[in-house]
């Protein structure tokens, strides 16, 4: 077998192994969020895991891969139950929140290796992802009610997403060096 | 340095905005794969939130003990008087009568106004990731609901049924900034349009501009043509302020919903209406003012003065 060929079958199958392992995860706090955290009714709107752990990854990816792991996160935000816009709608908002956020950070060490940027990110990112769900969302004919309520829970929902963040980000970032810095050796 | 990108990851990027385009274009025409998709995704997510319900219970009990602790602290001192076996046997009884008393009131209200129900039990409280506001309950399709079945607790209205699927179902609450119900109300008949504002209190906008609303008028749901979404007769909330702005139409006004729609545990849907409007039947009973005893004092000032 030559060198090449061989190379490429290991390029595979660490490719197989990552997918599947992020896939899982993904899944995992999918679930958490959608048959614990949504149990409760906090104050203020709440958070979600699963967005932050979305952002989260893409901060730590490739801007290419910062879109695919929007697209398939969002995917599955539009699948939830408690979605109240059309199939594609997170989708989409998470695409560009994916991208975005890792073409910020891709190859900027000043931001993925501070923790406290990192945590600015994601906070920046939840609360824009709400805002430009509300505009497109609007632009849709969809119907948020009082635009007090609205304000209230975009704030409520980012202070939670600042305070909840500083505990998740070692889990989550542990778990993407699990899947991703792991090498194959030939 | 920057990323720059190449021209393979901006196609990479274009071809996912498109697809998800494309999903919402196909959404919005009602292509059936796409609901089929959704449905799929609840009847498989139904188990874990039926899970998630039992093991997050006792830590729902420990915050609403929490954040009610002035009011249930005598309770707590009897409890600790008490070993631990009947402790947990209590703390279980608590939660079983709170349901037991949720459902008879359910059946009080049902029962008065001949509506036929199936008891559900709220299993999900929907997310924060929409500003819907929306609850899952445990009964679906196999138990006979149907899609905009009105939904009741034993205060009042608490939402419509959105979405069925095998053993649950979606309900839209009544505070969802995208419902809206027909409303009269109780005694004047006057009607008007309720609207939710995605808390707990809703509006109302009355629909005729010669007649006037005041605080403390109660409303009842009118009822839809087919009772669907709505039966009528069912108590929507009280008004609670009035609206008296001199450029608009008709009076509007604040409504506070008779159902703790943040509280509901056991709940029921209207399967089947009455053959007859129950009209004023179901009017909640205004609360008995508790009598507040007076003692009075009669003091007698004595004729000689003590030194």
């Amino acid at each position: 077998m030559s060198r090449h060929r061989q190379l490429r079958l290991v390029n595979l199958e660490m490719f197989t192994r990552q997918f599947s392992l992020s896939a899982l995860i993904f899944l995992a706090v999918y679930l958490v969020q959608e048959a614990v955290v949504n149990q409760f009714r906090f104050p203020g709107g709440g958070f979600h895991l699963f967005l932050i752990l979305a952002l989260v990854w893409a901060i730590r990816s490739s801007p290419e891969i910062g879109a695919v792991i929007g697209f398939a996160a969002g995917f599955l935000m539009d699948i939830s139950q408690s979605t109240d816009g059309p199939m594609g709608h997170w989708t989409l908002i998470m695409v560009l929140m994916g991208y975005g956020l890792a073409f910020l950070s891709f190859e900027n060490e000043s931001v993925r290796s501070s923790p406290v940027t990192v945590v600015f990110f994601v906070v920046a990112g939840v609360f824009l992802a709400k805002v430009f769900y509300l505009l497109t969302g609007a632009l849709l004919g969809l119907d948020f009610g009082e635009i007090g309520q609205i304000f209230l829970t975009i704030l409520g929902t980012s202070l939670w997403t600042l305070a909840i963040s500083p505990f998740l980000l070692p889990i989550f970032t542990r778990l993407h060096a699990f899947v991703f810095d792991t090498r194959i050796h030939i | 340095m920057r990323y720059g990108g190449d021209n393979r990851g901006r196609l990479l990027l274009i071809i996912l905005i498109v697809t998800s385009l494309f999903l919402i274009t196909l959404d919005l025409r009602g292509v059936a794969v796409l609901d089929g998709i959704r449905h799929g995704g609840q009847s498989a997510l139904a188990p874990f939130q039926r899970a998630g319900s039992v093991l997050s219970t006792p830590v729902k009990n420990f915050f609403t003990d929490v954040t009610n602790l002035g009011q249930t602290r005598n309770q707590i001192a009897d409890l600790r008087n008490e070993n631990s076996a009947l402790k947990e046997l209590l703390i279980n009884r608590k939660s079983a009568d709170a349901q037991l008393d949720q459902l008879k009131s359910i059946l009080d209200l049902a029962g008065k106004a001949g509506y036929k129900i199936m008891s559900a039990k709220v299993i999900s409280q929907g997310s924060s990731q929409s500003f819907s506001q929306t609850v899952t309950i445990d009964v679906g399709s196999s138990s006979g609901i149907k899609k905009n079945m009105t939904l009741i607790s034993g205060a009042g209205i608490a939402g419509v049924v959105k979405e069925v699927y095998a053993d649950s179902a979606l309900v839209m609450l009544a505070s969802d900034p995208a419902f809206r119900i027909g409303v009269r109300i109780a005694g004047s008949q006057q009607i008007g349009i309720l609207s939710g504002q995605g808390a707990r209190h809703a509006t109302l906008q009355l629909l005729d501009n010669q007649t006037t609303i005041k605080v403390g008028d109660i409303l009842l749901a009118r009822g839809s043509a087919g009772n669907k979404p709505f039966v009528p007769g069912v108590p929507v909330g009280s008004v609670i302020s009035v609206d008296n702005s001199a450029g608009a139409i008709a009076q509007s006004a604040a409504v506070k919903f008779y159902a703790n729609l943040s509280a509901l545990g056991v709940v029921a849907v209207v399967v089947g209406a009455p053959a007859t409007d129950p009209r004023d039947a179901l009017i909640p009973p205004k609360p008995i003012p508790t009598p507040i005893p007076t003692v009075t004092i009669y003091v007698t000032p004595s004729p000689t003065p003590t030194s």
